[in-house]
């Protein structure tokens, strides 16, 4: 049984305090649930010790870059 | 022939080529030849430059515009010049691309289509909008219509945006009416305004390019996996899927710093192809049963599973809130 929407925000809130580098915490979906997705603007560093789960909510990582407004 | 020997060649057949348009010019003095219409209208002109060969050698590419040209005194002097060593090819008259009906000027204006305020380059209608008893008004981004803050209302709004060849006044459809002002300091949750359709000009609120019919907005919020379109004055009508929802934090550069937005959605483009790029903020996204869903703001060039980056919306119904508006479908 995956994790619930209000699990998965509860999450949210403490990865956003966890990742200060990120561009951008959300919610997402792994399987029958909900996970929280980070966006980083650079790989992280130390690997090894990234959490892969928050209060047992899945995290996913990606690195996006820089994101700028969409004009030309 | 070396890379270098190629090039001093092609620096000698300039001269031959020069000469040859200096003629053109004094034939021309003297009164225009009967000929074809389809010869007087082919332009006689040589165009130079290397081509590889197989080998690892170059060339020296000759490409004609007109047939004549092939077997004329000048291409001949050409292949004497360089020994032989050229790539002539006829190639007929060179053609502006045609630019795709969402960057050219649209009467009725259209979703989708190229649009900015006088100061900025493009962006795009993302859709008709109207509060209380009002004109009906553009809706875009605040980036778009209002220049991220530094724009005054009743500035003029052109379609197509200058980028695109928008002239002001010519091309003004609306004024600019209002906006909710981009925070650099403290976070935001939209990136939008509106401008009210100037009397006389004609607008579609409904149909949506090679989607179909605007169906209202819808009255849920996104989820994961959604499918949603667009249709964007870069990319036009594109495809994707709802990756991310109430994204915070999302940090987006704009010409006048930094800002961070609150609650977004995340959108990935469909195959291979990006869902938006750069002319494509102001988009309306739109679901399955084209309701409307969020307004495109911003882009990520890296990202996504198809590796053509990501996509920023903010959800529609904080937009319509924010500027207390009501989408006219």
């Amino acid at each position: 049984m995956g994790y619930t929407l209000e699990e998965a925000r509860a999450a949210k809130d403490k990865a956003k305090q966890l990742f200060t580098s990120n561009v951008g915490v959300g919610i997402t979906r792994v399987n029958d649930g909900y996970a929280v997705k980070v966006n980083l603007p650079d790989p992280l560093v130390d690997q090894e010790n990234i959490p892969t789960a928050i209060d047992g909510v899945p995290v996913q990582f990606e690195v996006v870059g820089q994101i700028r407004k969409q004009q030309p | 022939m070396k890379l270098d020997s190629v090039r001093d060649v092609k620096n000698q057949a300039r001269g031959i080529v020069s000469q040859m348009l200096r003629n053109d010019v004094s034939r021309r003095k003297l009164g225009v030849r009967a000929q074809s219409i389809e010869n007087a209208i082919q332009p006689r002109s040589i165009a130079l430059g290397v081509a590889g060969t197989n080998n690892g050698d170059y060339k020296l590419a000759v490409r004609v515009q007109h047939p004549l040209l092939v077997e004329g005194k000048e291409v001949q002097a050409i292949r004497e010049m360089a020994k032989g060593e050229v790539d002539v090819r006829y190639i007929g008259q060179v053609q502006k691309r045609q630019a795709p009906w969402y960057q050219q000027r649209c009467r009725p204006v259209r979703i989708g289509c190229s649009v900015a305020h006088f100061k900025v380059t493009a962006g795009t209608v993302g859709a008709f909008v109207q509060s209380a008893g009002e004109a009906a008004m553009v809706l875009s981004n605040n980036h778009v219509l209002a220049n991220e803050n530094d724009a005054s209302v009743g500035d003029a709004i052109l379609q197509p945006g200058p980028y695109d060849g928008g002239q002001n006044p010519a091309d003004q459809i609306a004024t600019l009416t209002q906006f909710v002002p981009i925070n650099f300091a403290s976070p935001n949750t939209v990136d939008c305004a509106v401008a009210a359709v100037a009397a006389g000009i004609a607008f579609d609120s409904k149909n949506l390019d090679q989607i179909g019919q605007l169906s209202g907005v819808r009255p849920s919020p996104v989820d994961n996996g959604d499918t949603v379109a667009k249709v964007g004055r870069t990319t036009g009508v594109t495809h994707g899927t709802v990756v991310s929802f109430e994204l915070d934090n999302v940090t987006v550069g704009y010409d006048n710093g930094s800002a961070t937005f609150d609650g977004q959605i995340e959108i990935e483009g469909a195959g291979t192809f990006p869902f938006s790029q750069g002319g494509d903020s102001g988009s309306l996204v739109v679901d399955q049963e084209n309701q409307a869903v969020a307004l495109l703001f911003a882009g990520a060039e890296t990202g996504g599973s198809n590796g053509q980056g990501l996509t920023y919306a903010n959800p529609i119904a904080a937009v319509l809130q924010a500027l207390s508006i009501t989408l006219i479908v």
